[in-house]
Parts: structure tokens; sequence; C-alpha cells
């Protein structure tokens, strides 16, 4: 299992790394009590500073993606209901509208573009779970 | 059948090591800047028809360098032979490896540079698939070669008589490749976006080759070790075959060393052809590195160990 980051991504790299994982998590290729590798593998495999990869490996364990163990790694967290402030949730999600709206985007547009990527990735989820099932 | 001398047994390891080095200079070195296929001079994307025109002479030019070095370091063996200087082989070893590395990696990199490599910037991918040491090294294989290292100084020291030290020690210093191992381990570089799967396989099989290749060295040195303490105990009769018996081991050992390192060779040439070669890949965060997956960690070791068995070499020379 990969993860990529793009060649002209603007946000900081440890932001690009717990949202790839975040997406595997959420598209279940990563399941829970699966170990992510070192901080220092990641680091030395990208040839970037160990504290971005820790950065973002401490971003996703305060989020409650990951619990990290001495002497385990970091392990993807079960997938516990949290009282989620809905609100809170959809704040990113209206950055984002306001975004594609401004770039010139129709309301049809977008509305397409986010039903492909809920499409895809319940399609990923359902593989996933296809996969983990045969297991 | 008698004891071979000191000059048969030089003859003997020179052959072994000519031999390898004329079998490696025919089948790699000498076509080394078009394993990445027509459209790589040593790792470096040129220009369709590059062969065709200046192409040409930068292989040759490769190829006249290649044989300068490797006339050079023949004149210096044939110096030893003519000059009757056994002593000086392990000096020629030493010193072939000190031209030969440095010279061929010098000659690579001015020839990309000059080349101008200035690979685009590509998406990187990365594994998610933890490397562990034991996936790679054999604890067990630690212990027991740790064990029978520990134990011929065990009896070299316990048994009394005056020995030199300085042979033993060299073997032990150059056995010693564990930390090596273990940094090939930790070592990586960026995949491309593009064919990650099979690019990520190319890099586990030279990173595992690597460490295959370091592995039947140590065995190697800790084989010539144990002639020391074996020494020390065996009758002038047994020592005839034990003289026997050690150099078919050790000329197992150094036989499969080399077919490890050409089958690696082989095997980065037929699953590297159509990847990127290293060196011709940047990533936004990262500048392209010719050394592939050897991590400084791993660089940083091998000037202390190589620096260390020169000097050794060096000092029992001079002492």
């Amino acid at each position: 299992m990969f993860l990529t980051l793009e060649a002209n991504d603007k946000r900081p790299i440890y932001q690009q790394i717990a949202d790839g994982i975040k997406s595997l998590i959420a598209g279940g290729s990563l399941r829970e009590g699966m170990t992510l590798p070192s901080v220092r593998q990641v680091a030395g495999d990208l040839g970037v500073n160990l504290n971005t990869v820790a950065v973002a490996y401490r971003q996703l364990q305060d989020e409650g993606f990951v619990t990290v163990r001495h002497g385990a790694g970091a392990v993807i967290a079960p997938r516990a209901p949290r009282s989620i402030d809905k609100a809170e949730l959809l704040k990113p999600l209206q950055t984002v509208l306001t975004q594609l709206i401004l770039s010139g985007l129709t309301s049809r547009e977008i509305e397409e573009a986010v039903r492909r990527e809920l499409a895809h990735l319940q399609q990923t989820r359902s593989s996933n779970g296809e996969k983990g099932g045969a297991q | 059948m008698s004891a071979p001398t000191e000059f048969e047994v030089m003859i003997f390891a020179t052959t072994l090591v000519v031999l390898t080095l004329a079998y490696g200079l025919v089948k790699f070195a000498w076509s080394q800047p078009l394993k990445n296929g027509p459209g790589f001079f040593l790792g470096v994307e040129v220009p369709a028809g590059f062969y065709d025109g200046r192409g040409k002479l930068w292989l040759n030019g490769y190829r006249a360098a290649l044989l300068a070095l490797h006339l050079a370091l023949v004149v210096a063996l044939g110096g030893c032979f003519v000059l009757k200087r056994w002593e000086w082989m392990p000096v020629w070893c030493g010193g072939f490896a000190l031209v030969y590395v440095p010279t061929y990696a010098a000659l690579t990199l001015w020839m990309r540079h000059k080349l101008g490599t200035r690979p685009p910037v590509r998406a990187v991918a990365f594994s998610l698939q933890s490397r562990h040491l034991g996936d790679y090294i054999s604890w067990p294989l630690e212990a027991l070669s740790a064990a029978i290292v520990a134990s011929c100084w065990w009896v070299l020291l316990r048994h009394g008589a005056k020995f030199d030290w300085l042979p033993p020690f060299q073997m032990t210093w150059s056995a010693i490749v564990l930390p090596g191992k273990i940094a090939l381990v930790h070592s990586g570089a960026p995949l491309p976006a593009e064919r990650t799967e099979e690019h990520y396989r190319y890099q586990d099989a030279t990173r595992r080759n690597s460490i295959n290749v370091l592995n039947s060295w140590g065995w190697l040195m800790v084989v010539t070790l144990c002639i020391f303490p074996l020494r020390q105990f065996v009758s002038p009769m047994k020592s005839l075959s034990l003289i026997w018996i050690f150099l078919a081991v050790f000329t197992a050992v150094f036989v499969y060393m080399m077919f490890l390192i050409f089958r690696g060779q082989k095997l980065a040439t037929t699953m590297g052809r159509d990847l990127y070669p290293s060196g011709n890949f940047a990533t936004p965060y990262r500048s392209s590195s010719w050394m592939g997956t050897m991590s400084r960690p791993y660089l940083v070791w091998f000037a202390i160990w190589f620096g260390g068995i020169l000097a050794l070499i060096l000092y029992s020379q001079f002492r």
C-alpha cells in the first residue's frame, strides 16, 4: 500500500501525509490494528525531516485516528463513535465550496464532483471490505 | 600431497580476484552506461539519437577510462609478482578498492554532471509497509557469527602462546557488517507515483541483495578468522589437510559472494530496465540522489568500516 504526494500540492508536507493516511482509513485500506511505518522510515524514504513526519503522526493521534504505543509504533485506532459537532465538521467543506465557486465552477459541476468522489470512496470501501472478508 | 607454498596460495587468490574482475568488467561495467536502455547514459536521460552522435564519443571515453583504470591495477599487480613482494598483495587488494571505487564513482559523477542531469520534479509515493530488521536480518545467524568470533578470540587469548594479534583483529574488524545491514534496512528512496509497485519491488530487491552481499563478506571474514585459533591446536601433520579445507571453504564462500554480486547486478539490470533510474528522479522535497537507497548513515558506516580496514592493512605493512 502506497501513499502518493502530488508535486504541486500547496499544503505543508505533514498535512499531506496526515490527510493521505486519513483518506486511506476512510477508504478502508487502512483498518483498525494495522501498523504504520516508523517515523524514521517514512522520513528516510521521502527525504524529509523526522519532525515533519512526527507532526503528521501527532496530528493523527490527536484526532484519534492512530494510537502511538512505545515499541509498537503508530497503530490505526478503532473507529469508536465520537460525539461529533456537525457544524464544526462541515466548516472545511464550506471553505472548499467557497473556493470552488470563486474559481468559477457551477453548482452542477461541484455537485457532480462531490458525487463522483463519494462514489469512488464508496467503491474503495466496498472493495476493501470484500478483500477483508475474503481474508 | 604437500602443503601449498605462500606463493601458490597468492597465485590462487590472485587468479580468483583477476577472473572475477575480468568477468565483472566484460559482463557489467563495460555496458553500464546503457543498462537503462538507449534513452539513458549512466542513468541520465539523453535525447533520441544520442548514440548516433556524441553518445558514441561518451561511450568510447567511458570505456577507455575503464580500461586505463584496470590496466593500472594489473600493472601494480604485475609489479608485486615481478619483484616477488608477496607481502604487498594485501596492500594491492586494499589499494585496488581504494583506487577503483572512488575513481569509478568520480568518473560516473563527472559524466553525469557534464551531461547535465536535471530531472523533472515528479509526484512521490512512499510505502506504508513497515520494514522490520527481522525481515532482512537473520538473528540466529548473527548470533552464530558473533559466537564463532568470540570463541576464536577466547581460544587465542586463553591458549597462552604468543600470537600476532593484528591479522585476527583485521578479520574481526572486517567481519563487523551488522551496522551496515541495519543502515541498509532503514535506507530508502522516494518512489515515483507511476508504477509505484514495480519501483518498490526493485528497490527492495536491491536492498536485499546488498544485505546478502554484506552477509557473505562477513562470513568470508569469519571463516578466515577461524584459521588462527585452529592453527594453535593442530599438529603439523594435520595442518596440511587443514590448509586445504580452509582453502576449499574460503573459495566456496568467495565464489558464493561473487555469485550474489553478479546476480544482483543482473537482477537490477533486468528489473530496472524500464524504471526511473536512481538519480533521475527528483521529488518536491529531495533532489535526485545518484546513490539510490544508500542513505547517509550507511555511507558514514561504510567510510568508518572501510577506512578501518585500510588503516589496518597499512599498519600491518609499516609497523
